[in-house]
């Protein structure tokens, strides 16, 4: 129960937040006032604008135009061939293990919990490929940090989409190591009831933790290439935000 | 005379013989039980010695019993051991209240009434419980229960009905056999002389008031009170007009346990011994020799039954189930579950139980996954025989009449049980079972059956259950004029048949012998088997006069065959042989009987068979198995049974299917709620840890071909037939076979699978340390500086 709530909280709040980014990068309205409670009903009213209009415009074909647009189909083979491995073990992984998690009370059993095996070996595999190819791109180099007060001010923090992006891509290698590792040892003859308790609490929070860095890293991802595709306040994809 | 004179004359007689004892003893050792109510009894003082039961002997007319003197009574428990023990309280414990209870509990192991001859195995219990039919719904009284069931009953229940239970069925005995009161020594007496072969027969011989004195070795107990008129009482006394068949019962103590005061020493337990509780709750694998097998691993510790299985004077038994204490209200039974004593937690798996109590080891469960303990019960992986293909065929002392002992084998292999069959419980956790398939000839209306009592099928079958009856009283009857190396058997196929001690027939088969071998009678004589009468010429002048002779003595002994349809006569080859009047007579066969030849009942002017042609069918196929009864039978006995039921359709119920008659005199099965097998959860013996599900392995269960899983467990039942229904495993545990195969699979590539794993985490991890120690390095400047 700690677990769907805290679910439905995290990810909810990362939907929020990643809107209201938009919103707040995109949008005149947002800074016509500097009242934070007229920015807030402004936002509610884009919210459910957008709501209307995206599920006006959202269609099986406009979802398949939109996933054939995806830049990963003009990679070369293999790389192809690992990013549709990637996505798809992590998409049915998290799927079923928060589908099952939240709604049903057994938890994960049967032939989904057979694929969630077999989808989590292909998706640790996938993962550690693309860390070891890619991962060079995601290292950042910041400014050394000073002690001081205005550390305080998210700008001068240095907190920026393209760096929350890169914490957000280790955060989901980090959880995808920690995801792998809380699956194989209640496997091995090492943990005690205790243990395997906890290490299926740390596999679920993993989880978690690893949908919310995938979704601030796609949320933002998609956004950014949005914005070079179409002009500020513009409509973007079916189901873009 | 009238039962309420018999009643005036017993109070009277009383009143004279406790002036009498007043008379003669101590005020002290006769006072009437003024204790009888004390709370003081009731409460322990702390002390955790037993106390010695040095104690006066009462009859059940609260007289104290003087061992000396002529025809004493059997001493009632009620009345020796109320005064300190409220009787009723106790008689209301698990063991004794089922008829009253007002909580079934988790289903136990019902009595099944087994009867070969009608291919009946019906679950009974008082208690409602699954699959079992309650016995008065069946038409069964109190006695007709204690006297199926009594040789293993603790006395009290149905033993011991009320007065008003007696007088609605006068034909029942119990005015004669009295009552069988709770029998405290039954469990409490530390004495190796506490017999419950001896409680067995004097329940048999409807001793019942007599039963605990004798089965105690408090006194011994003669005469049978099942042979004494349906008028006697025991303030008649002794039958003085028959001091052989019909003796009246009696005791005679053991004058050696009494002191000077008439009090009888009791050797007792406060908890009883395990010998005690196993006499009736022993199981054991069907095959297995004794020195093969092992205790439960509690009892291996040192433990007793009754350390876990604990009750208060109320005798409601901690039965040490899951939800018990939320049934009974009694929350110390919490800790006599196996995750009380070994988890400290409660049903709901909160830890609010003081774990460990007589030194229970908290089990490390290392690399157990989760899911284990939410859907399978301790006793899945720990307890009863290891899983196998078929299961495990076991014997229980209830149900096979174990433990009991004498000139004579009680003990059966019917009914089949099995176990372990894993099934879910009502509370959807897989749990081992033991099982039985009830097998009985009911009326069907709509989609109930209701059971017919095997004396009602016998009745109406007539002699179509009969073959085997048949047949032996006729061998019995050969063998009167039988050398002592001789035995006389009917010969057919590959069986051959001889009678057996108990007045029925065994079979055997001749090796070498042709299947398709015509019936003959023959005399096995060693390892040769012999016509009963040869080929020889009976006008030849040479022949052999011994023949003649021996021909002489069959006929005769066929004679005292008591239903016979003629006159016994032996043809060869044209020659017809009788016993008439006192001598052979040797006459040409008439005409009519051409072609035939042997020994036969010339009736009408025909030879028919010494037994019909249905009798050796039936007997030569049912040779070699367990079944009883042949499609035949089942379909003959059903068109019998149909002509007494009215418009009633019967059925027969065997090997989970339900039988019944077509048209065209065929048998249709078909499946039925009612065929269904009966479970009952099983709990012991637990295995030690090392012999538990999972100790090896993954693989114990999940493996292709597990029998956890995928053993087959065949029907079985009284009925010879191919129409049986088959069940793997799997589906008794409503999962389905097909996922369990492809996931038990999956365990084949597992390894691989780990190392995988275990190579991805690894590099993941360095990959995500580098990175750490770079940003760190870089947010705190080291390598900018550099």
């Amino acid at each position: 129960m700690v677990f769907t709530i805290v679910t439905i909280l995290v990810l909810g709040g990362a939907f929020l937040g990643l809107a209201l980014h938009r919103f707040w990068t995109t949008r005149e309205e947002a800074k016509s006032t500097i009242l934070y409670a007229e920015i807030m009903k402004k936002y509610v009213a884009w919210l459910a604008l957008r709501t209307i209009q995206m599920s006006r415009k959202a269609s099986p074909p406009a979802w398949w135009e939109y996933v054939k647009a995806l830049p990963m189909w003009r990679a070369a083979l293999l790389e192809k061939w690992l990013y549709i491995c990637f996505y798809g073990s992590f998409l049915y992984l998290a799927a079923s293990g928060f589908f099952f998690a939240v709604f049903i009370p057994r938890g994960l059993f049967g032939y989904p919990l057979v694929g969630h095996v077999m989808a989590g070996g292909l998706f640790a595999v996938c993962l550690v490929i693309v860390v070891l190819f890619k991962g060079r791109d995601f290292i950042s180099v910041p400014k050394p940090a000073h002690l001081s007060l205005s550390l305080l001010d998210p700008r001068k923090m240095g907190i920026t989409p393209a760096r929350v992006k890169l914490w957000a891509f280790w955060l989901f290698v980090l959880a995808g190591f920690l995801l792998t590792l809380s699956a194989l040892l209640p496997m091995l003859p090492l943990l005690r009831t205790g243990g395997q308790r906890f290490m299926f609490e740390f596999h679920r929070y993993s989880a978690l933790s690893s949908a919310l860095a995938a979704m601030v890293f796609a949320g933002l991802e998609l956004f950014a290439s949005l914005r070079t595709a179409a002009p500020p306040g513009g409509e973007g994809s079916p189901g873009g935000i | 005379m009238s039962r309420a004179g018999r009643t005036s004359l017993r109070a009277l007689g009383g009143a004279l013989l406790a002036v009498l004892l007043f008379a003669a003893t101590a005020p002290g050792q006769t006072a009437a039980p003024v204790a009888a109510q004390s709370p003081k009894h009731l409460v322990w003082d702390g002390n955790r010695t037993i106390p010695v039961h040095l104690i006066p002997l009462r009859d059940e007319n609260d007289e104290l019993i003087v061992p000396t003197e002529t025809d004493p009574w059997p001493y009632s428990a009620r009345f020796t051991c109320g005064p300190c023990h409220d009787y009723a309280t106790i008689g209301s414990g698990w063991h004794f209240g089922a008829m009253t209870a007002a909580n079934n509990g988790r289903p136990g192991e019902p009595w099944i009434w087994s009867d070969t001859k009608t291919g009946t195995v019906l679950p009974l219990s008082y208690r409602a419980w699954p699959g079992s039919y309650a016995p008065e719904a069946l038409g069964l009284t109190t006695w007709d229960f204690t006297l199926l069931f009594g040789r293993h009953m603790p006395g009290g229940g149905p033993a011991e009905p009320s007065d008003e239970e007696v007088l609605a069925h006068p034909e029942a005995r119990w005015s004669v056999s009295g009552k069988a009161e709770v029998n405290c020594l039954a469990c409490h007496n530390r004495s190796a002389r506490q017999d419950p072969s001896e409680w067995a027969k004097q329940v048999l011989r409807e001793n019942l008031r007599w039963a605990a004195t004798a089965a105690g070795g408090v006194g011994e107990v003669g005469g049978m009170a099942s042979r004494l008129k349906e008028t006697w009482d025991i303030t008649d006394g002794p039958n003085i007009d028959d001091h052989l068949w019909a003796v009246a019962p009696s005791v005679k103590y053991r004058t050696v346990d009494f002191d000077s005061k008439h009090r009888y020493f009791f050797d007792l337990n406060y908890q009883p011994a395990d010998d005690r509780c196993l006499a009736c709750h022993s199981v054991s694998p069907k095959d297995e020799v004794q020195w093969n097998a092992d205790a439960d691993v509690h009892a291996a510790a040192g433990l007793k039954c009754a350390d876990c299985h604990r009750n208060d004077l109320g005798h409601a038994m901690v039965r040490g189930y899951e939800r018990e204490a939320a049934e009974t209200g009694n929350r110390s039974a919490e800790s006599f579950t196996c995750r009380g004593c070994h988890l400290g937690e409660n049903a709901a798996g909160e830890k609010t139980v003081v774990p460990g109590r007589l030194g229970a080891p908290y089990p490390k469960h290392t690399g157990i996954p989760l899911v284990h303990f939410k859907r399978l019960a301790c006793t899945v992986c720990h307890s009863g025989p290891k899983p196998k293909d078929g299961f495990t065929r076991v014997r229980t002392s209830r149900a096979n009449r174990l433990g009991i002992y004498g000139v004579a084998t009680w003990s059966t292999d019917l009914p089949a049980v099995f176990e372990p069959v894993y099934k879910k419980d009502d509370r959807h956790r897989i749990t081992p079972h033991r099982l039985v398939w009830p097998a009985f000839w009911a009326k069907r209306a709509g989609k109930t059956l209701t059971p017919l009592l095997p004396e009602v099928v016998e009745a109406a079958a007539g002699d179509i259950l009969e073959p085997e009856e048949r047949i032996s009283l006729t061998l019995v009857a050969l063998s009167q004029v039988m050398a002592e190396d001789e035995v006389p058997v009917l010969v057919s196929g590959k069986s051959v048949f001889a009678p057996n001690v108990d007045g029925g027939i065994d079979a055997t088969e001749e090796a070498g012998a042709a299947a398709d071998r015509p019936a003959f009678w023959g005399i096995r004589k060693g390892t040769d088997i012999l016509q009963l009468v040869g080929d020889f010429d009976p006008a030849a002048e040479d022949k052999d006069p011994a023949v003649e002779t021996r021909i002489q003595e069959f006929l005769q002994a066929l004679g005292t065959v008591a239903v016979r349809p003629g006159e016994p006569a032996i043809l060869v080859r044209k020659t017809l042989y009788r016993f008439v009047g006192g001598y052979l007579d040797i006459s040409e066969a008439p005409a009519e009987l051409a072609g035939a030849a042997g020994p036969g009942w010339l009736a009408d002017g025909k030879l028919l068979p010494l037994v019909p042609e249905f009798d050796v069918r039936t007997v030569a196929a049912k040779a070699g198995t367990e079944q009883t009864l042949t499609e035949e039978q089942v379909g003959l006995v059903l068109e019998a049974l149909a002509e007494t039921s009215g418009d009633a359709e019967v059925v027969y119920v065997s090997g989970g299917r339900m039988f019944r008659r077509a048209k065209d005199g065929s048998l249709i099965s078909d499946d039925h709620a009612a065929a269904a097998p009966v479970t009952w959860p099983l709990a012991h013996n637990v295995r030690p840890a090392q012999q538990s599900l999972g100790w090896k392995g993954c693989t114990d269960c999940h493996s292709g071909g597990s029998n956890f899983f995928f053993s087959q467990l065949k029907a079985t039942g009284p009925l010879l037939t191919k129409k049986v229904d088959k069940l793997s495993a799997a589906s008794f545990m409503g999962l389905g076979g097909l996922f369990q195969r492809a996931f038990g699979l999956s365990f084949i590539v597992r390894p691989v699978f780990k190392v995988v794993l275990a190579i991805c985490a690894l590099v993941a991890g360095a990959l995500v340390f580098l990175a750490g120690l770079v940003a760190l390095g870089r947010v705190a400047g080291f390598l900018d500086q550099r």
